[in-house]
């Protein structure tokens, strides 16, 4: 090598050097990274890319809905004690405080190879890093005949607030006294395991009041009560004796909408009033479409420690989607906390930092036994590196020891912090 | 004499480069580090509100009225029983100390 090149390659070395942080921190600042669903996960780690990025990174929320309606508490909608304008928050302020840009849309693909998202609209964006909180797919066809009765409008699951929550207080309110509310429950995991008992809670809270010869029967797929147990049988038997019948190992197979029958694998058939079927789950559509759903074809893969989808790089998944680590539940809390993971991974890649070798994660999650006490459970996971998942911390954790108003309080303010945290 | 000239100025730059790089790598442990412990903080977030900040009047006990060290002080107290709660007990025993320190920290009002 001759003077003159080995000045040239000193300086060039130099130059890279000098200017390594530069250009880490402009590819946070050049990356377009998108955010596909407004719900617990996608709100957060849109907010969030902007809060930890100090408001340098580019972030787009794709989304459909005009207004984020919150699932959690909704059953007290169901019960008729709560409107949904109660959980009903705006998207403005993370275009106006927090400069997201949303776009009011849903997703028809992505290209992983090409990197690019294509809008239901027609329109394609490109992408560095793509979110994916698509929520949950309710698997229809898991219960012969629901489709059909579902169109007709004869049975309604209302597991995605919205106007079928509305649909389905109409249609408890509209029964005969002595009817009866039958609500199945699907093997889990799905989507908000203890929602199904609270329901139960908030239509008898109903029924007690305005229907007292009527029934609640709850067919349930699983072995046993999957979350808060012993909890929901002593609520059941204290505050609504006679009225909820609870029949676990009980798996709906189909249902006949003409005579209101449902179908079940093993025992014989049972006629209902109302119909809340609520069939299996899996990973939100896009995320299904996407080949992302790598675990049985229902739930997307992530490794733990970004989120990021075993099978595509630089898509992250976040939410009721994913195939989850061990004792953690499918919640919104539980969302909007994997969110900030990987948001902060994002902001870290990006920057050229090491991501954070040990994140946590916490749930808390409050039920409604009747329209004022509350019980919750929680639980907090850390990241255990050796085994690259999340394990629940032993000795922590744990459910109400009874129903209590102050929780019901505490309830409202869960939900009133984490609207904001999500929103705000 | 101009190779000798050259060979010195071509190290120093080569040292101011190199601790150009090491106090760009050590300011960049420190974003990262500080990204850590916003992350952490953040677990607190969804009942406690964005950076601490809860709703008014929301229902949930606001702590941004707390110190770092009157925080710490009752995080610890969750975290050994001596202070009796709802879900804080329970929640409180998922962090190690150093985590609660850190929390405390970030949380605490300034």
């Amino acid at each position: 090598m001759d003077r003159r090149h080995f000045i040239g390659h000193s300086a060039a070395a130099l130059g890279l050097l000098a200017g390594f942080s530069g250009h880490a921190r402009a590819n946070l600042q050049k990356a377009e990274i998108l955010v596909i669903g407004g719900g617990y996960g996608g709100a957060t780690a849109a907010k969030y890319l902007r809060l930890f990025s100090n408001n340098t990174a580019k972030v787009t929320l794709i989304e459909p809905n005009p207004t984020f309606i919150s699932c959690p508490l909704s059953n007290l909608v169901v019960g008729g004690s709560r409107t949904l304008a109660d959980l009903t928050s705006s998207y403005d302020n993370l275009s106006k405080r927090h400069g997201i840009k949303i776009i009011k849309d849903s997703v028809a693909s992505i290209d992983a190879d090409k990197k690019t998202v294509k809008l239901a609209s027609g329109k394609t964006l490109r992408y560095d890093k793509v979110v994916v909180s698509p929520g949950i797919t309710l698997m229809m066809n898991s219960i012969e005949g629901l489709a059909q009765a579902n169109k007709d409008g004869v049975t309604l699951q209302a597991w995605k607030a919205g106007p079928e929550t509305v649909a389905l207080h109409k249609q408890m309110a509209a029964m005969r006294d002595g009817g009866t509310f039958a609500i199945s429950i699907p093997e889990a995991p799905y989507r908000c395991p203890p929602g199904p008992y609270e329901r139960a809670c908030q239509v008898a809270n109903y029924l007690k009041q305005n229907k007292p010869k009527s029934k609640v029967l709850i067919l349930d797929a699983n072995q046993d009560v999957t979350s808060k147990g012993a909890l929901f049988k002593k609520v059941w038997a204290e505050q609504y004796p006679g009225m909820i019948e609870y029949l676990p190992k009980h798996n709906v197979t189909a249902v006949d909408a003409k005579t209101k029958t449902i179908k079940l694998e093993i025992q014989d058939d049972v006629k209902a009033d109302v119909l809340n079927l609520l069939p299996a789950m899996s990973a939100g559509e896009i995320a299904v479409k996407t080949g992302l759903a790598n675990s049985n074809g229902r739930w997307v893969n992530v490794n733990f420690i970004n989120f990021e989808s075993t099978a595509q790089k630089d898509i992250y998944v976040l939410g009721d989607s994913i195939q989850v680590a061990n004792a953690m539940p499918k919640s919104g809390h539980m969302a909007n906390q994997h969110a900030k993971v990987a948001a902060a991974a994002i902001v870290a890649e990006l920057s050229g930092w090491e991501v954070n070798p040990a994140p946590v994660l916490t749930n808390t999650c409050y039920s409604f036994v009747n329209d004022r006490e509350v019980v919750h459970v929680a639980s907090v996971h850390q990241y255990i590196a050796a085994e690259k998942t999340f394990k629940p911390v032993p000795g922590s954790g744990g459910v109400s020891p009874a129903p209590s108003t102050l929780e019901g309080v505490y309830a409202w303010g869960w939900a009133h912090n984490i609207w904001a945290d999500s929103l705000g | 004499m101009l190779a000798k000239y050259l060979k010195r100025a071509i190290l120093a730059a080569l040292y101011i480069g190199f601790s150009h790089w090491s106090s760009t790598a050590i300011a960049q442990n420190a974003e990262a580090s500080n990204l850590y412990k916003r992350g952490l903080a953040a677990t607190c977030a969804n009942c406690h509100g964005t950076d601490g900040k809860g709703v008014v009047d929301g229902g949930m006990p606001l702590i941004n009225n707390l110190t770092s060290e009157q925080m710490l002080t009752q995080l610890k107290a969750f975290k050994s029983g001596a202070r009796e709660g709802t879900i804080m007990p329970q929640l409180a025993k998922g962090y190690s100390d150093e985590q609660l320190v850190t929390i405390a920290n970030q949380l605490g009002k300034k």
